[in-house]
């Protein structure tokens, strides 16, 4: 085992692992960017304790390590939205006001918030993610957009522009699959149970119909900066990690792990069948799920996140799907 | 490992390899070597942490762990070396890195253990991620030699292609439904070649080794690993045992309020088995659910449950689990 030489100094040209703040051959500051893993991703940097960021005449302040809160001293007349359920505390000063949404029947059918809402200096307000993890601060410039997967939004300044569009990474199957037909005991104990006329017989139809499945989220929240430079803050799960793909680059992760990216960068859903002997039982798990991301652009990942879970069924659609059957 | 003689070695303290004065880190399993005297008072000595960045060998690939809250496994796998793993862990991955599943023994034994059926399997060359979506520790246990290391279950991250992969039965019906560990352990040993396996603790990772005949108790839910020299059995203490100046009608009493708390419990047991029917009761069963409900119901209100663990042999802990309420 070595330590790795993973940083390279840009004044000295030495390798040394990039741990310290100063390169230990020359003395030069570390240039965090510069450090990589073998596999080319950069770990985001948990934003040092009680580190300030200056955002137009307001600064945000993140404080913690484990769950981290994005404490916000907003200046007179400028102001950040949010989903109302990271709100963590607030000054009486500050004004809070609902934000419009628009298609609010698909928002909700999504699981998106229905309720979004801004606050407007001056006066103190502070978020947390209320899950271990990281907090990303991702500054945009004017005009510069990025996508952020649901569910990841913590807080934006109000000078940038918020929207949302479908994910287009879904496959359909046909069958329910609830509890009891998981398992392939379960599924010889439901056929005797069947023979006795004690199943369920409800359980036929609900096998016709068609489900619907968005390893990704249906939809994707999309946000551009107007005229002036913005900030958007985001919570990510574990540790975040962040690479640049070059033009025509592309590469698999589990979907429920993508953070954000640029909207350079595209997505296709790919499914992977492992090279196996018999396939007695469907739920072996003989098949992986992946999003293809293609650049050019910056990724996002964060190493926790909750499991999309597969059914294991026959797929009756898929928004474009590839295949790999690896014999 | 090759070590050129310079008259001086530095022993790790996790694997209890030699390596050269100037290393930093162990040469075998990544662990910092400045960690050798951090023992607490009762024995224990903290795994580890691997520093960020950290490589570690094993055939001609390298596994380097990334990130500290919920760090990830980045794997660079050689044309020639394989891993296996289960496959909800993986995070990203090269789209040439060929996948495979891996056959594994026990059919029916697995379903009622709630062990999966088959592991994944990736070749190099290229590259592949892995991560447990839990806050936690690595710690990496290389085995070679006549070493064979037990493991909880799903506690696996990754391990090597050369080591040999099987499973061992809980010691007893008591054992089984008290342990919280479920009925089976992972078993793992080097048949041949050296290899490593990856294990995640949740929270912190705790090691001692006990002497010949050396007893402990460890809380069953905290257990994470032992050698297979280690012998196991569950007890149970009886807390109300040590009150003095008991007359033999309060004895009396408490018994028969003991034998009535178990039946009530066991009835709350059977209703919870029940809720979803025949099918669900069963469900859960098979599933490893109705294990821990039966030990809701078998264990006494006045007695806490113990995992005797016996030396000779390494024993691993994690500070981190969801624990079996005493009764």
């Amino acid at each position: 085992m070595t330590d790795t030489m993973t940083y390279t100094c840009p004044y000295c040209r030495r390798p040394s692992t990039g741990e310290g703040a100063n390169c230990p051959n020359c003395g030069a500051p570390v240039d965090i960017e510069l450090r990589t893993t073998a596999g080319g991703w950069t770990e985001l940097p948990p934003i040092a304790d009680m580190a300030r960021i200056q955002v137009g005449h307001s600064q945000v302040e993140v404080s913690g390590r484990s769950v981290p809160a994005a404490d916000w001293k907003l200046a007179a007349g400028e102001g950040v939205y949010f989903p109302h359920h990271v709100l963590l505390w607030q000054e009486p000063s500050v004004q809070l006001a609902p934000m419009s949404m628009r298609r609010a029947w698909k928002r909700m059918r999504a699981g998106l918030p229905l309720v979004m809402l801004t606050a407007r200096g001056p006066g103190r307000i502070a978020f947390s993610h209320d899950s271990a993890g990281e907090v990303i601060a991702l500054p945009l410039e004017a005009g510069a957009s990025v996508d952020v997967c649901e569910g990841r939004l913590l807080t934006a300044s109000e000078g940038v522009d918020y929207d949302w569009q479908d994910s287009n990474v879904w496959y359909s199957t046909s069958g329910g699959t609830d509890a009891a037909d998981t398992g392939a005991g379960l599924s010889v104990l439901n056929m005797g149970l069947k023979l006795g006329g004690l199943a369920d017989d409800h359980r036929d139809d609900r096998r016709n119909e068609t489900e619907w499945h968005y390893p990704l989220g249906r939809y994707v929240d999309h946000f551009t900066a107007g005229e002036q430079p913005g900030m958007v803050m985001i919570g990510a799960g574990g540790a975040a990690f962040v690479r640049d793909l070059a033009d025509g680059e592309s590469l698999l992760v589990k979907p429920p792990a993508l953070l954000f990216k640029d909207p350079s960068v595209s997505m296709q859903l790919h499914v992977e069948y492992p090279k196996a002997g018999m396939k007695l039982w469907r739920t072996w798990g003989n098949r992986y799920l992946w999003l293809r991301l293609h650049g050019p652009g910056r990724v996002g990942v964060e190493s926790c996140y909750v499991a999309e879970e597969d059914p294991g069924t026959d797929f009756h659609d898929t928004s474009g799907a590839t295949q790999q059957l690896w014999r | 490992m090759t070590v050129t003689d310079t008259g001086q070695r530095v022993e790790c303290q996790w694997c209890h390899a030699h390596n050269l004065p100037e290393a930093r880190s162990c040469d075998r399993c990544g662990a910092p070597l400045d960690q050798r005297d951090r023992v607490s008072d009762a024995g224990w000595r903290q795994a580890p942490r691997l520093r960020d960045l950290t490589q570690i060998h094993f055939g001609s690939s390298t596994v380097q762990v990334d990130g500290d809250m919920v760090p990830v496994a980045e794997l660079a796998l050689d044309a020639a070396d394989s891993v296996f793993f289960e496959h909800h862990a993986m995070l990203w991955k090269d789209e040439t890195v060929p996948m495979s599943v891996m056959d594994t023994p026990g059919g029916a034994k697995r379903l009622l253990g709630d062990m999966p059926f088959v592991l994944s399997v990736a070749r190099g060359p290229g590259h592949l991620a892995l991560s447990r979506d839990a806050a936690g520790e690595l710690v990496v246990l290389p085995i070679d030699g006549s070493a064979v290391v037990e493991l909880r279950g799903h506690a696996l991250l990754v391990a090597s292609g050369t080591m040999t992969y099987s499973f061992s039965k809980a010691p007893g019906l008591k054992t089984a439904i008290l342990s919280g560990t479920g009925l089976y352990l992972d078993r793992f040993e080097a048949t041949g070649e050296p290899g490593v396996i990856v294990v995640h603790g949740f929270g912190n990772v705790f090691e001692r080794t006990l002497v010949e005949g050396e007893i402990i108790h460890v809380e069953p839910g905290g257990f994470l690993y032992k050698d297979a020299s280690v012998s196991m059995e569950v007890i149970s203490v009886d807390l109300a045992a040590g009150a003095e100046g008991a007359s033999k009608a309060t004895q009396g009493v408490k018994a028969a309020r003991d034998m009535a708390g178990r039946g009530f419990r066991g009835l709350k047991a059977a209703r919870a088995l029940m809720k979803d029917g025949v099918s669900g009761a069963v469900g859960q069963v098979l599933g490893g659910g109705g294990a821990a409900v039966l030990g809701e119901a078998l264990s006494s209100s006045r007695a806490a449950t113990f995992m005797a663990l016996t030396g000779p042999g390494r024993v691993g802990i994690q500070s981190m689990y969801q624990d079996r309420a005493t009764g």
